[in-house]
């Protein structure tokens, strides 16, 4: 009797959680990186995907504000209430979520980084970060790049800009702010100032004045963000400079793209939020069922869009507004 | 309760017996915000190229109506010893509510001028319930303000976050941002006068000369300010204020309504958090929740406290945080034009909130 039990209680501990992973959906726990429509609209691409193959999908709370001090509990909690297969991450600090990452990793979770990364991003050289399957997200820096450029042929190759960023330690500004300075150096735009808002659209009006009042001859702003951008684009509303000053804006929600459509925005890069995610889940779930036959693209880089007053209308750019 | 601040702010007597000397250093110490302020304009004049113009003074206090009314807000909270957390979220939320609410009037039809005016009702009518949650959570339950309103101050954010769904509010009548950026005078020397709207044939290419005098802003904010100053400096309300904050129990005695007053407090703050809220419809064309790393209440009590107002309660004056949200403001706006990395100012505006309360318990008698 005593050796049935023993042995039904070994089988019970060996079996359970192999039988549970084999048979049931893989579990999927997807942790945004803050509350903003970007990651939004990611969302809705996780559970589109999530749903059409069949996974079992637990969004974590999304962080009120951006970093690590907000994330990490959150993440630690989620992690501990569930048990789960693959977690997609919006890391909110290239080091702060190396040790938290590796020890979810270590215990069995496979993770696949979106939008933001650990490290410098590149998981496929010897590292103490190179577990995560993936990286999918933007290139962050050719964005920055390919914007200055944009942004040199709409105010015609010369002249001062200014950039309204957002938050300092994150790297996907960091990407686009460097991308911008060196797109802009190449255009032959001067660049005058970066101002950080820290997403308070409030503080990226203000400062965007000021650089106005400082530089009175800036002709264009590149906002690294929505929150730089809306504050960015209605300093110069406040301003009256509408048309005088263009303005190029990151992230393609709704307003900003309403905003074009009236003149006060000029350039309006689209990132396709919800097609990392659907990759994400796609990739993700792909290895989860086959371990030694998939291999996964350590990043995978989905582009972005250029929204111009010509082209906001074309029936075929309308996926791209995140909503 | 501070004992030198027991009775209302302007009834201490001058000890000395009035030496010029005395007077005048005793009129700096009282004004220093207002003197830092002064001084601040001057430096930044020398330092930061265009500093000194019409135009930038315009546009700082043009931008700064949504923190002068919340200051305002927070003063009469810090004067009867409380305090209010919960402002900046509730002006995020009526600013989504005011939004949405258009929206949903534009979809049912509605066109123009009712939109507007239906829109900011219902959210200014909203914005009193908050405000009256906190001051019942606080008077009849005894919870300690700092609680009742962080309390507030969670739910707020999350029912505007919960309304807006994380997005900002667009599809507004276009005629917000029109009214909220409007200037009753518009100039073009030698060219055009214009009243209250650009004129038809406005050059474009000659946009950046054009001078656009006194914004709807200052005249509303004045209004709202100086209001709420009588209603501070005149009349009962504001005595029972000051006497609330100078000491709980005396006002007590005294036979002031005290809890029936601090509930009308806390819903007079809330009811100017909505309006600011309301406020930022206008000056953005879009409803807006608020990000948490604004720090919208933090930076009121700031400016309160810069403006010589006491957090243990009894004192402040509207003008004197009006003055500090300017002196924020000037700060942040002077040190930019002149060329000061952003992460100094961070260090700079930290070292003046510690300068502020650290004059106010050095020369506590001087308020």
């Amino acid at each position: 009797m005593r050796r049935l039990l023993v042995a039904s209680l070994l089988v019970l501990c060996a079996g359970l959680p192999g039988v549970s992973r084999a048979a049931g959906k893989p579990k999927i726990l997807f942790m945004p990186g803050v509350a903003d429509p970007f990651y939004f609209t990611m969302e809705k691409g996780i559970k589109a995907k999530a749903a059409e193959i069949g996974a079992d999908l637990t969004v974590a709370e999304y962080p009120k504000s951006w970093g690590p001090d907000a994330q990490v509990p959150i993440l630690q909690a989620a992690i501990a209430a569930g048990k789960y297969d693959l977690l997609l991450i919006a890391p909110t600090s290239t080091d702060a979520l190396k040790a938290p990452l590796k020890g979810i990793y270590d215990k069995g979770v496979e993770i696949i980084t979106v939008d933001t990364f650990i490290g410098d991003g590149d998981y496929s050289k010897p590292s103490d970060y190179n577990f995560p399957l993936s990286y999918i997200g933007s290139d962050n820096e050719l964005g920055g790049k390919q914007m200055a450029q944009q942004l040199a042929k709409l105010v015609g190759g010369k002249g001062k800009v200014f950039v309204e960023a957002t938050n300092p330690d994150a790297s996907s500004v960091q990407g686009r702010v460097k991308g911008f300075k060196a797109g802009a150096a190449e255009s032959g735009l001067q660049l005058v100032g970066v101002e950080w808002c820290q997403d308070v659209q409030q503080k990226a009006q203000e400062q965007t004045l000021a650089a106005l009042q400082k530089d009175k001859d800036i002709v264009g702003i590149f906002g690294t963000n929505v929150f730089s951008a809306q504050g960015s684009y209605q300093a110069v509303v406040n301003a009256g400079l509408t048309g005088a000053v263009k303005i190029a804006s990151w992230d393609a929600t709704k307003e900003l793209i309403g905003a074009l459509k009236k003149g006060q925005v000029d350039l309006v890069l689209a990132q396709k939020p919800a097609e990392m995610g659907s990759l994400a889940v796609d990739w993700g779930v792909k290895y989860l069922k086959d371990k030694k036959g998939v291999k996964v693209p350590k990043k995978v880089i989905p582009g972005f869009e250029f929204f111009t007053k010509a082209n906001v209308d074309d029936p075929k750019m309308q996926q791209f507004i995140y909503q | 309760m501070s004992p030198w601040a027991a009775a209302p702010a302007g009834a201490t007597t001058d000890p000395s017996g009035g030496f010029l000397s005395w007077r005048v250093g005793r009129a700096v110490a009282r004004n220093w915000a207002a003197c830092f302020l002064l001084a601040m304009l001057v430096v930044f004049s020398f330092t930061g190229r265009n500093f000194l113009s019409f135009v930038n003074f315009q546009n700082v206090v043009h931008l700064q109506t949504l923190p002068l009314l919340l200051a305002a807000a927070e003063t009469f909270v810090i004067i009867t010893g409380g305090i209010d957390l919960s402002i900046g979220f509730v002006a995020g939320l009526a600013s989504v509510t005011a939004a949405k609410l258009m929206q949903l009037l534009l979809s049912a039809g509605l066109q123009g001028g009712g939109v507007i005016a239906l829109g900011t009702a219902g959210a200014l009518l909203l914005s009193l319930l908050p405000g009256l949650v906190n001051g019942l959570v606080i008077t009849r339950f005894k919870v300690p303000p700092f609680i009742a309103t962080l309390g507030m101050w969670g739910i707020a954010n999350g029912v505007a976050l919960k309304l807006c769904q994380g997005f900002p509010v667009a599809d507004l009548p276009g005629a917000l941002p029109r009214i909220g950026n409007g200037y009753l005078l518009y100039l073009l020397p030698g060219r055009f006068v214009s009243f209250l709207d650009r004129p038809v044939d406005f050059p474009e290419a000659r946009i950046r000369e054009v001078w656009r005098i006194i914004p709807f802003s200052l005249p509303f904010v004045l209004l709202v300010l100086g209001s709420l100053a009588f209603l501070l400096r005149r009349g009962r309300f504001g005595r029972h204020t000051y006497a609330i904050g100078g000491s709980m129990d005396a006002a007590i005695r005294a036979g002031i309504d005290v809890d029936g007053h601090l509930v009308r407090i806390y819903v007079l703050a809330s009811a100017l958090a909505g309006l600011a809220g309301v406020f930022n419809v206008f000056q953005t064309g879009i409803g807006n929740y608020t990000t948490f790393s604004s720090m919208y209440e933090l930076f009121a009590v700031a400016a309160v406290v810069i403006g010589g107002a006491s957090l243990s309660g009894g004192k402040g004056r509207i003008l004197g945080s009006a003055v500090g949200v300017l002196v924020l403001a000037f700060l942040e706006n002077g040190l930019a034009i002149s060329g000061v990395q952003p992460f100094y100012r961070y260090i700079l505006v930290g070292v003046l909130l510690v300068v502020a309360v650290v004059i106010d318990k050095l020369f506590p008698d001087l308020f």
